[in-house]
């Protein structure tokens, strides 16, 4: 199991991002100051950590200079929305900038995002008998493979990173067609359709009223 | 064209002409008085020669009655032999004017012969194949005859000489200008130093370097201008350090307002996302449900302190005179000391004050102390003592608050009036602190004309005080008279 170490010196900042990761599958540990964080650092071994900037104890930035030469991936949180702050961050050798406030959508991709680089994503990702082969972009149902295109290929894995999750129309278009969602566009329905047909999801993939569609699975 | 390239052109330029006429005039009036001398002396000389004429004539035979053209022409070589070594030249003409004898190369023409007459002595000055003379004429009476005397007289020299006087102080001249420039530009460049060590700070201070200064260097109205200059950049950069200080206060502002903004926010944005799209069990929908709750609540009183420095700072607040009594009076009710140590103030509160009158807007002050005991609640344990006191000063009536709780490191003194600056946030945030307290407390004072004076120990306790005016004394005597 992945293991992420969130350091914010807010408890609901920090709670929420827990809640949220756990529910994607990754055990998350806490800690509220620079300090603490670097106690942490040295006795557990992680697979990431995302990091405040503005920190009681040792601010982000000291943390970090601590952090890099253990290799670990690192991805700062931050109110600070300069470009300045945020190329300082990238410098010091951050993985990836988030800015508050994030959605929640946003944080689970590029935690995804992070950890693939690092090869430490699991790269199959696997839905009762659907198995999504994300590095060699193969999708394999019964042990049988199952040609996609590009967008239901992305379409796909963003709903099988989040699972029972409603994910509204606007960041499914604004992830997979990396475009302005619009509200007019029949396109994705028809993309979601054309999923269900050819993986057999027909229950799983289930519309919500006003928001988009989730993906749900029971365990 | 610079300055000093101009003073200096126009010095020259005067020096030249002044030169230039003076020498003019200096080398003809010597030439004037020599040629004057010459012409006088080749005056007397024609006297001479008429008188050795007319001597010579008496002297001839008297068996002629009449003076002989030959005769004339005899006397005439005579005279001009006597006189070779002077290089005498000179013509006789008879009544006529026509020539008897004229000496080899007396050749100028017949102007002056025809301006004398028997009682007129005349000369002017000619030039003959390149030399100049003094051609004098005269009559001459012997025996009946009258007879016309010219002379010649060389006077070239005369005019070499002013030649040569001319060349030597066109010379002179030259070396002179010379030698006036390079001084004229020493001290051109001397006289204009001023100004170009005002135009480098000039320069410097537009470059953005407001610390520089131009250097004094002369006391004349030059060095007037350099010192009310440096006084002018004195101003300036003192306003411009003020702004700049202004600025980055806001940008500091600005900043932390952001970040408290924006942390709140992010919960109620991601908590809310939550529950939106996620299917919550019962404990994580009310852990969410109340999270969006207190991190709005957090906002909202942010946003009422924000709303309460900003209508300090722009409103009007209406003074009035305050009984220092009423005030303690007013906390004492609010800061009771609590048996019950579970209340958030269980603190030992303990009042002393003096009597005073003091000018004040009475609701902000309050404001002020009840801030100034928050804050000692916050710092102190339980149970500990707050001393809050009141006390007649020379400056005025001193409000002070004093714990002995945490207290606070020295660098951090300077920092708390900061809006949004908080030493610990966490226990700060659990007292529901926004971080702007103490700078509502210094907008309200600086309206006061007063400002927060913090004494602080780590670990002992801090003491927190301001002085507001003392109304006492003139109350007293309007209620004694």
């Amino acid at each position: 199991m992945i293991k992420i170490l969130i350091v914010d010196d807010e408890k609901p900042i920090c709670d929420l991002i827990d809640l949220n990761l756990s529910a994607s599958g990754y055990r998350c540990t806490c800690v509220q100051n620079g300090l603490d964080a670097i106690d942490l650092i040295e006795k557990e071994n992680y697979d990431l950590i995302l990091l405040d900037i503005m920190l009681p104890g040792a601010d982000g930035y000291d943390v970090m200079e601590y952090v890099r030469p253990l290799k670990i991936p690192v991805i700062f949180i931050t109110a600070k929305h300069e470009v300045r702050d945020r190329v300082k961050g990238l410098k010091l050798g951050a993985d990836d900038y988030l800015v508050k406030p994030f959605d929640v959508v946003e944080l689970v991709a590029r935690v995804e995002a992070v950890l693939r680089r690092y090869n430490k994503a699991d790269k199959m990702l696997t839905v009762g008998n659907i198995v999504v082969d994300v590095e060699a972009r193969r999708v394999l149902k019964n042990g049988k493979e199952i040609v996609l295109t590009n967008k239901e290929f992305g379409l796909l894995v963003l709903f099988m990173q989040n699972k029972n999750v409603a994910l509204f129309r606007e960041a499914l278009y604004e992830k997979v067609w990396g475009d302005e969602y619009f509200g007019d566009s029949r396109t994705l329905d028809l993309h979601v359709q054309r999923l269900r047909k050819k993986l057999g999801w027909e229950q799983n993939l289930v519309a919500v009223y006003k928001v988009g569609y989730r993906l749900e699975v029971t365990e | 064209m610079k300055f000093s390239l101009k003073l200096l052109l126009w010095t020259i330029i005067v020096m030249a002409i002044a030169l230039g006429f003076s020498g003019f005039y200096f080398v003809n009036y010597v030439f004037e008085t020599s040629l004057a001398r010459e012409a006088r002396q080749a005056l007397d000389e024609n006297s001479i020669l008429c008188f050795a004429f007319e001597t010579a004539a008496l002297n001839v035979p008297a068996k002629y009655d009449v003076l002989q053209d030959n005769t004339v022409e005899q006397i005439a070589a005579n005279l001009e032999r006597s006189g070779q070594s002077a290089g005498r030249m000179l013509r006789l003409s008879d009544e006529e004017k026509r020539a008897l004898y004229a000496s080899d190369g007396f050749e100028p023409d017949d102007e002056l012969l025809g301006q004398i007459d028997e009682a007129t002595k005349a000369y002017r000055t000619i030039c003959l194949n390149g030399y100049y003379y003094i051609q004098t004429g005269s009559a001459v009476n012997a025996l009946d005859r009258v007879l016309y005397l010219e002379t010649l007289r060389d006077v070239s020299e005369v005019f070499n000489e002013r030649a040569l006087g001319f060349r030597v102080y066109r010379r002179v001249t030259v070396v002179m200008l010379v030698f006036g420039t390079v001084i004229m530009h020493l001290i051109a460049s001397w006289l204009t130093k001023p100004i170009r060590l005002l135009t480098r700070a000039t320069k410097r201070m537009a470059e953005g370097d407001y610390d520089y200064r131009a250097r004094q260097i002369s006391s004349d109205e030059l060095g007037q201008l350099t010192l009310d200059f440096n006084q002018m950049a004195e101003a300036l950069e003192e306003n411009i350090n003020k702004l700049e200080d202004e600025i980055q206060a806001k940008e500091d502002f600005v900043g932390a307002f952001a970040h408290e903004l924006k942390t709140p926010l992010t919960a109620i944005i991601g908590y809310a996302d939550m529950l939106r799209s996620r299917k919550l069990d019962e404990e994580k929908s009310f852990l969410s449900a109340n999270y969006i709750y207190t991190e709005g609540k957090r906002l909202e009183t942010m946003s009422i302190r924000l709303l309460d420095i900003m209508v300090t700072r722009h409103g009007q607040a209406q003074f009035q005179d305050v009984t220092a009594e009423s005030l303690f009076l007013y906390l004492k009710d609010m800061f009771k000391t609590n048996e019950d140590m579970e209340s958030v103030y269980s603190m030992e509160f303990v009042y002393s004050y003096d009597k005073a009158m003091v000018w004040a807007e009475s609701s902000m002050i309050i404001t002020v102390l009840i801030n100034l005991l928050d804050n000692a609640c916050k710092a102190s344990e339980p149970g500990a003592v707050i001393e809050v006191s009141g006390k007649k000063e020379e400056a005025g009536y001193r409000f002070s608050v004093k714990d002995h709780g945490i207290g606070m490191p020295k660098s951090e003194i300077q920092k708390i009036t900061k809006a949004f600056y908080m030493i610990d946030k966490s226990r700060s945030r659990s007292h529901n602190g926004a971080g702007l307290g103490l700078s509502l407390c210094t907008e309200i004072l600086s309206l006061h004309n007063s400002s927060l004076e913090v004494e602080s120990i780590l670990g002992e306790g801090t003491k927190v005080s301001f002085v507001l005016e003392d109304r006492m004394e003139a109350g007293n005597e309007e209620i004694h008279h």
